[in-house]
């Protein structure tokens, strides 16, 4: 190493001793003046010229930043345009440790607004860090206070981020429909989950510079992309309906003490949900708190033996392939039935009866023995058909197929029992699109929860339609059904006044989880449509192991004045016409309503 | 010899000098100016930025008192006052309420009725134009 500088001083003093003889003393100082700026020039070409592309890339790194740019998530509205899930902006308040010098007097200045204990805050501050999250979900008047409040004492070192959080103005009301947002800001069940592409948007960006203080420099802003606000989701729901209902759910509730009840109200004839309630439910703005029974939605993840509105089913179908007709009269064996080794029971024993008075009385033996008139393949398709063991394609997570056992499974006995509603599981939602399609002519509907997407969209277009049964069939069984409220049906209880209703009852033991049935529990429903000439409103009521007597806990004396209240403050928030040919069959009938004895 | 030497080498030639002090004085004027554009230009800038800034505050404000009106307004809020007897509710009798004509379909008399809630009864399939011009 020495002897390379020794060389190199040697060199520099031959060098200067043959410039000073060659140029004499000036060259020898402009020599050295163009020697000194050729290195400046060289080391200016290696920076700008040769490590262009990595200089600028450190810049860049250092002040230039992406700045992401939000999307507003869309609302959800019904079908009025009442505002079911908004957005409230508020402010996640940071802290940048490198610019506070008095952590206590920040920290007694912020703490009323943060509503934060002043030692746990100071504690916080007490940092070098430049990015500290101190609070989220500071509403913007006290995050904008909390900054005047500082500035006025000349204090620094707290800064604002804009955010926004989910809000349910209407708590408990529809939140098996509308789920919630998680913490993420993603949607975590309901429509908020199944639209949450559509809700979330797109979110923005922009490049810019900033300076020392970190303010933006903003002649060099760079490349831009504005964000696509989420769009708005239309419900079919109505609100007016949905409160109708869910009033009536909760004195159902409360009164009964069931484990659960659900209603859900759906136009048959375009298969719009109009209203879904049921108990117990959860606040969305609170759903940290809630417990996961009160999160399920029962009306598509809850499977159940529907009972005895079932035989809407085997009645149809076996109507519609010409197997029954009005002639037709099935002798009910005076209430008890002796088939595959066990005995078939009906309320009240009956002898022979019509198709639509088997409705009325409810005979389960009638079902049985139409069905057994029946080819097992055809009446496995016709269950089927309806729409049974088949999710209906409502917009909402979590719906299930129920459970419909295939004919080379069935033993001897279980056609007679899937044609009164046993040996089958069912979802509310199927028996509601079920008993729409015997309400609308028989067609299928496919549940329609979201009339549009976007503002200014157009209304989504129809779901396909089925035809399950020809329109003859669907309406000789709705004029039976009609029977069914009338003083010698199930189902008194369930007339609405001023409008013919037509429904059915169905009274269902519990399933106990070891097998068999729960003896004394049991899940009562009742399903019905009005006016019934010209359907407009489909609803079904279900009312889970309601803490009544035996004797007192069926479907047309728990379920159906339920879906009576429901019915005539409907009729009236819809300004439906009243019927005159409902008054005069109440009239007929007297207004006397007596306890319901049949199941 | 020597003093034509003396005078070639201690002329000044104005000309010359002033030609360049005009050259040097527009680059410097054009440099001042570039820094006055490049000043006005950051000072715009940053009045552009606090104008977006308060543009942002005022509609999260706008948006915050709409979620305000929103919640206060709501159902449940509504139906707590109507609990708490802050609203009241008047049942309205059926003699108090005057009922139009039923309204028929369009198709039966040919007549489009505007103020009905039944879109059915305004315009029934197969209303002829002229029914619907009227």
């Amino acid at each position: 190493m020495n002897s390379i500088l020794g060389r190199i001083g040697i060199f520099c003093a031959l060098l200067l001793r043959y410039l000073k003889a060659t140029l004499g003393r000036i060259g020898m100082v402009c020599a050295l003046l163009v020697l000194v700026f050729t290195c400046f020039a060289w080391r200016l070409i290696y920076l700008q010229v040769l490590r262009h592309d990595y200089f600028t890339e450190i810049a860049e790194e250092k002040h230039s930043i992406r700045l992401t740019i939000p999307a507003r998530r869309g609302r959800i509205l019904d079908r009025h345009g009442e505002e079911l899930a908004v957005n409230i902006p508020v402010q996640m308040v940071y802290a940048d440790g490198s610019h506070i010098h008095d952590p206590a007097a920040v920290a007694a200045v912020a703490a009323p607004f943060l509503e934060m204990p002043l030692q746990e805050l100071k504690e916080k501050l007490t940092t070098k860090s430049k990015y500290v999250i101190i609070r989220k979900g500071v509403s913007e008047e006290k995050a904008q206070d909390m900054i005047r409040a500082l500035d006025k004492a000349n204090l620094h070192g707290l800064y604002l981020q804009e955010g926004s959080v989910r809000s349910y103005p209407n708590g408990e009301m529809l939140c098996d429909v509308l789920g919630y947002v998680d913490y993420t800001g993603h949607g975590a069940d309901g429509i908020e989950k199944t639209y949450d592409t559509e809700l979330r948007g797109q979110e923005g960006f922009r490049w810019i510079e900033h300076d020392r203080k970190g303010r933006e420099i903003v002649v060099y802003r760079g490349q831009e992309q504005l964000p696509e606000n989420g769009s708005d989701i239309r419900l079919s729901i109505d609100m007016g309906l949905q409160a109708i209902a869910e009033r009536e759910v909760d004195e159902a509730y409360k009164t009964n003490h069931p484990a659960s009840a659900t209603a859900i109200l759906a136009d048959p004839n375009t298969g719009e949900i109009l209203a879904l309630a049921s108990r117990p439910n959860y606040d969305p703005n609170k759903f940290n708190k809630a417990k996961p029974d009160e999160m399920r939605n029962r009306a598509i993840s809850d499977i159940y033996e529907p009972g005895s509105v079932f035989k809407i089913v085997v009645t149809s179908a076996a109507y519609n392939e010409g197997i029954v007709d009005d002639e037709t009269r099935i002798f009910c064996e005076n209430g008890h039935f002796s088939y595959g080794g066990k005995t078939i029971k009906d309320h009240h024993g009956s002898g022979d009866l019509s198709i639509p008075e088997i409705l009325m009385k409810s005979s389960n033996i009638g079902a049985a023995k139409i069905s057994l008139l029946m080819k097992d393949q055809m009446f496995y398709d016709y269950v089927r058909k309806f729409g049974f063991g088949t999710r209906t394609g409502i917009p909402l997570p979590g719906e299930i197929p129920g459970q419909v056992i295939p004919p080379h499974r069935w033993d001897k006995l279980t056609k007679t029992r899937v044609a009164f509603g046993q040996s089958i599981s069912v979802t509310p939602i199927q028996m509601v699109m079920a008993m729409s399609a015997i309400a609308n002519g028989g067609k299928l509907l496919k549940p329609k929860l979201v009339l549009s997407k976007g503002e200014g969209s157009a209304v989504l277009p129809d779901a396909p339609v089925a035809q399950v049964v020809k329109p003859e069939s669907a309406n000789y069984i709705a004029n039976a059904l009609e029977r069914v409220v009338s003083n010698q049906g199930t189902a008194p209880l369930a007339r609405i006044e001023g409008y013919r209703v037509a429904g059915k009852t169905g009274t269902a033991q519990k399933i106990s989880p070891h097998g068999g049935y729960l003896e004394g529990r049991y899940i009562v429903s009742f399903a019905g449509f009005f006016p019934v000439n010209k359907p407009k409103v489909m609803g079904i009521v279900i009312v889970d192991d309601a803490k009544l007597g035996e004797s007192a806990n069926y479907g047309g004396s728990v379920a159906g004045p339920v879906f009576s209240t429901i019915g005539s403050k409907a009729a009236r928030y819809l300004d439906m016409d009243p019927e005159p040919d409902a008054f005069l069959v109440k009239e007929k009938q007297g207004a006397s309503r007596t306890a319901v004895s049949a199941r | 010899m020597s003093l034509n030497r003396r005078r070639t080498t201690n002329t000044i030639e104005v000309n010359f000098l002033a030609g360049w002090l005009v050259i040097v004085f527009l680059i410097g004027l054009c440099g001042l100016f570039f820094v006055y554009l490049k000043n006005q230009q950051h000072a715009v800038g940053n009045q552009s930025r606090q104008i977006e800034a308060s543009i942002q505050e005022e509609e999260v404000r706008d948006e915050a008192l709409k979620a305000k009106i929103t919640s206060m307004t709501s159902r449940g809020a509504l139906q707590r006052r109507l609990d708490e007897g802050y609203l009241t509710l008047e049942a309205i009798r059926d003699t108090a309420i005057a009922r139009v004509t039923p309204p028929s379909p369009a198709e039966v008399d040919g007549v489009m009725r505007t103020a009905s809630r039944d879109p059915e009864n305004r315009f029934g399939p197969g209303v002829p134009q002229r029914a619907v011009n009227r």
